[in-house]
């Protein structure tokens, strides 16, 4: 086998059923039973019609989980960013030993979680807000963002900023200066897998939302795929995991470059 | 307008990085730092620019003591072996960045840095990134960049041991005219015993911490205070014979020189140095380093001597001269 049928093989294996997702969307329900069918006959765009014409319409999930992956993305690195620079400037000891708190809480499964937040968000009448679901998520991305935010603070020399403090630059100003610009690239990716886990988060937003034009996309697809007992919706469903999708691969191509530079850290260099 | 140092001291956990560090230094004077790495020059450097905290002692600039003092508010220049410039603005913009902040007009700000770019030889360097530089003029800007400060103390981290050793002989006399035309004093670290002896006013000997000798280039290599200082000033080293009663006899390679009588030796090895030649000698006070001109021939029959005149004595416990 050489290396050429091999990507192929390894590129069938991670898109194939992507490629499948799209073909579904586009048949009609006549043409995803039966093999043969005549050309007019088999290629439709009704799946999406409908899932965009239902009520409430599709692009009502999509603005919904927008809204909530942009909160909680913003929130986690609010958060984080200080947390990772502060993480770099304690004594080495205590540094340590957060590291591995902070290793251990993004290794816990946080499906455990979610019953006790169940309850939090009942008794702090949470329940049926978007952006309140942005909380529980910059919390658990925390442990990571702060993590992935810390080796990029490492890589910076310090003497950049020994010198912007003898410029007279105050911590806002070397932040504004100096370290965000110098760590954008691990900014990016890190943004980028916090907003991914709430893109794809189903139990929290399962069990805190309910109204239904406040669904998340998970929540919201689940629901199509359910919605009768009779019959499996394969064709809208597919629609709308196409639909789904499409923000997260356009967010992927813009930010290409930062993402795997910062993946593959030491990305910046004095 | 001086620098004083007075007992300073650092301790990290209970280990003392520096300790009891006395030290002066006059407007428009440069006292090199030097020694061997881990003897706590860089630590200095780092207290007196109060990005350290100071454990005990105080440091005095202009009858103000500033042991406490926020680096920012210190007015201290430093230039840091890396360079330490920003990587992602352009040499303008790393040198408007400190100017911005201070609160200079933006006009100002233009007029002073094109200046300055001027006086360091990179005028038409102003748009391009630090990378695009070579090492001599990166380390240029950041020397404008401490210039632009118009710092009260001007502190010199290795500024030019990332420079290949032309490069250093050819921006020894620059950085002299640079910083020392400020009349401020000036600390300059380095391990080099060359670049110290070639820039600085006077030398101060650092070992593990403690400042032993403090004196003229002259002075340190003539009369050493300590066995370690006649060891790390001057090369090829200086030979020590083997100790007598607890005194232990040092004598420079230099003034070795072939007689008829002295200390037979046998010749092991001979490098050639251009101006001089080096000789490596087995004798039986120990083995000994021989500098000599190239025009001497080497005689059949080794036997060095030396004059008296240029013997030092150290005591052998302490390392102290006698």
């Amino acid at each position: 086998m050489n290396r050429r049928t091999l990507v192929g093989l390894l590129l069938l294996w991670s898109l194939g059923p992507l490629l499948w997702q799209v073909y579904t969307s586009f048949c009609s329900d006549q043409a995803l039973i039966q093999p043969f069918v005549s050309h007019d006959q088999r290629w439709t765009l009704i799946h999406y019609q409908s899932v965009l014409n239902a009520n409430p319409p599709f692009w009502r999930y999509l603005v919904n989980s927008l809204i909530v992956g942009i909160s909680s993305t913003f929130l986690c690195l609010l958060l984080a960013l200080p947390a990772a620079y502060a993480l770099n400037r304690i004594p080495r000891q205590l540094s340590a030993l957060s590291r591995l708190a902070l290793v251990g809480a993004a290794l816990f499964p946080y499906v455990l979680l979610f019953l006790a937040l169940l309850e939090l968000a009942r008794a702090l009448n949470l329940g049926n807000q978007l952006l309140a679901l942005s909380l529980p998520y910059a919390a658990l991305s925390q442990p990571l963002a702060i993590l992935l935010l810390n080796n990029a603070f490492n890589d910076l020399p310090p003497e950049l900023e020994d010198a912007a403090k003898l410029e007279g630059l105050s911590l806002f100003q070397r932040f504004r200066w100096i370290f965000i610009p110098l760590i954008s690239p691990a900014t990016a990716s890190t943004a980028i897998l916090v907003f991914l886990f709430s893109w794809n988060e189903y139990p929290i937003a399962l069990t805190w939302i309910s109204d239904s034009s406040k669904l998340t996309l998970p929540v919201a697809m689940a629901r199509i795929a359910g919605s009768s007992i009779y019959s499996v919706p394969y064709g809208a469903y597919a629609a709308a995991t196409v639909l789904g999708s499409i923000p997260l691969v356009l967010l992927v191509l813009i930010f290409q470059k930062p993402i795997v530079s910062g993946l593959t850290s030491g990305a910046v260099k004095g | 307008m001086t620098l004083q140092i007075q007992n300073l001291g650092r301790h990290v956990g209970q280990q003392w990085i520096v300790r009891h560090l006395n030290l002066h230094v006059e407007d428009g004077e440069c006292v090199a730092l030097v020694g061997p790495s881990g003897c706590g020059k860089s630590s200095t450097l780092r207290l007196i620019a109060g990005l350290d905290p100071v454990s005990e002692g105080e440091i005095i600039l202009n009858q103000k003591n500033i042991s406490h003092v926020s680096a920012a508010q210190r007015a201290v220049g430093m230039v840091f072996q890396s360079y330490a410039l920003l990587p992602h603005l352009s040499v303008f913009a790393n040198l408007e960045l400190g100017l911005r902040v201070r609160g200079v007009r933006p006009s100002d700000r233009q007029q002073r840095i094109q200046a300055m770019l001027e006086l360091v030889q990179l005028q038409d360097r102003a748009d391009v990134l630090p990378a695009q530089l070579s090492g001599g003029q990166r380390q240029r800007v950041a020397l404008a960049r401490a210039l632009l400060r118009d710092p009260d103390v001007y502190l010199l981290d290795e500024p030019m041991s990332n420079l290949d050793a032309q490069l250093r002989e050819e921006l020894r006399p620059e950085l002299r005219r640079l910083v020392l035309d400020r009349q401020k004093p000036v600390i300059h670290v380095t391990h080099d015993q060359h670049e110290a002896m070639a820039i600085a006013d006077r030398i101060a000997v650092l070992h593990s911490g403690r400042i032993q000798q403090v004196a003229t280039p002259t002075e340190l290599y003539h009369l050493p205070e300590t066995l370690f200082i006649a060891k790390f000033i001057g090369r090829p080293q200086i030979n020590c014979l083997r100790p007598k009663d607890g005194v232990i006899t040092a004598v420079r390679p230099e003034s070795l020189f072939f007689a008829k009588e002295g200390l037979p030796c046998k010749l092991m090895s001979r490098e050639w140095l251009g101006s001089s030649q080096l000789l490596y000698l087995e004798s039986p006070e120990g083995s000994l380093r021989l500098s000599c001109s190239t025009s001497v021939d080497i005689p059949e029959s080794l036997i060095v001597s030396w004059h008296r005149s240029d013997e030092h004595y150290f005591d052998e416990d302490s390392g102290r001269r006698l």
